[in-house]
């Protein structure tokens, strides 16, 4: 887990595709939070699906919640 | 770069606004960065916009902030099933311009019912059987006919246009309608290496003289008709909304709608 100036940034697994465009991501200490999609992903089409290792950014209101922001190759 | 402060007022929020570069706006709240804007220009010119924000205060604010800085037309993309999302770009003045419906399309002939014979004088070709060199032509030929009619903006994001013009089509991913000794109409599929069971149809086309004929729907049984005799049960393949003709075609083999892709604009 690495804490920036833009934020909590953590690598996790998608472990579920829910409803609303979220997605549960399993992050690498365990935990389970939330997460929607970055828009910069949106806007290049780029497709979330289970199993894919993802890096997410916490908020810093709720550390259940959080983005996507970059989806790793596999 | 240029900032602005909004101060409580109308509600708990106080968000200052920063322009960081020429592409890019932050939004901070009590030293915490609590949203982001980006633009980026795509090739075709048009400028798309993206706000990532933890509350609607940020978003409006970012929105506010990037939409008096920014020439019209702006467009953005949203998740359909992203109520949210949406709803903020409404309030920011977005109106929907188009929607794509990603389709999961069966395989089985016994769901489709899709026939395996072409229409008379129609030859299918195999994927990765067909001639570079004529599929070539034709590939160049739809994309010149898309170009002259609706153009490229109204297709799947999937299929772009080439800024340069060059092409790169790779004959192992596609299966060819022939009629006489000419392609007449295509069809890409692709394999989605993180989905083994499932293929994806980046594009189908017929050439306009030769619509409306069952040709299609011929490349599409063939190939469906393929991927099921490989144990591939499903496709799937993103279509337009207003391309009825499309959609029809679809639906009409038993597909079904399973997410969507908004475009919207601000003018």
């Amino acid at each position: 887990m690495a804490r920036t100036t833009e934020g909590i940034e953590v690598e996790g697994t998608v472990i579920e595709c829910l409803r609303n465009a979220t997605f549960r991501v399993e992050l690498e200490n365990g935990h389970k939070v939330l997460a929607h999609i970055s828009g910069k992903i949106r806007k290049n089409y780029i497709k979330i699906l289970p199993y894919d290792r993802v890096l997410v950014e916490l908020s810093a209101y709720d550390l259940t919640r959080g983005r996507i922001l970059y989806r790793y190759r596999t | 770069m240029s900032s602005a402060r909004f101060t409580p007022g109308m509600d708990k929020h106080a968000v200052m606004i920063t322009r960081v570069a020429e592409t890019q706006w932050h939004a901070v709240e009590d030293d915490l960065t609590v949203g982001r804007g980006y633009t980026s220009l795509r090739p075709d010119g048009r400028m798309f916009l993206s706000i990532d924000a933890w509350h609607g205060a940020a978003f409006d604010r970012l929105a506010e902030t990037m939409l008096a800085d920014l020439p019209r037309p702006l467009y953005t993309v949203a998740d359909g099933a992203d109520l949210d999302l949406v709803s903020d770009w409404e309030r920011a003045g977005f109106t929907m311009r188009r929607r794509e419906w990603e389709y999961l399309v069966p395989t089985d002939p016994q769901v489709t019912g899709l026939g395996s014979a072409p229409p008379a004088g129609v030859t299918i070709v195999a994927v990765g059987r067909a001639e570079r060199g004529p599929l070539l032509t034709l590939e160049r030929v739809i994309r010149e006919e898309v170009e002259a009619t609706v153009g490229w903006r109204e297709m799947p994001a999937e299929v772009p246009p080439r800024p340069d013009g060059a092409t790169t089509v790779d004959p192992s991913q596609y299966a060819v309608a022939a009629q006489g000794d000419e392609y007449v109409g295509l069809l890409r599929v692709t394999t989605v290496l993180r989905q083994p069971r499932c293929r994806r149809i980046g594009l189908i086309a017929v050439r306009s003289g030769r619509q409306r004929r069952g040709v299609a729907r011929a490349l599409l049984a063939h190939v469906l008709g393929s991927l099921h005799r490989c144990g591939i049960e499903a496709a799937s393949a993103d279509v337009n909304e207003s391309n009825g003709a499309a959609v029809a075609l679809f639906e009409g083999v038993g597909a079904r709608r399973v997410n969507s892709s908004l475009e919207l604009v601000l003018r």
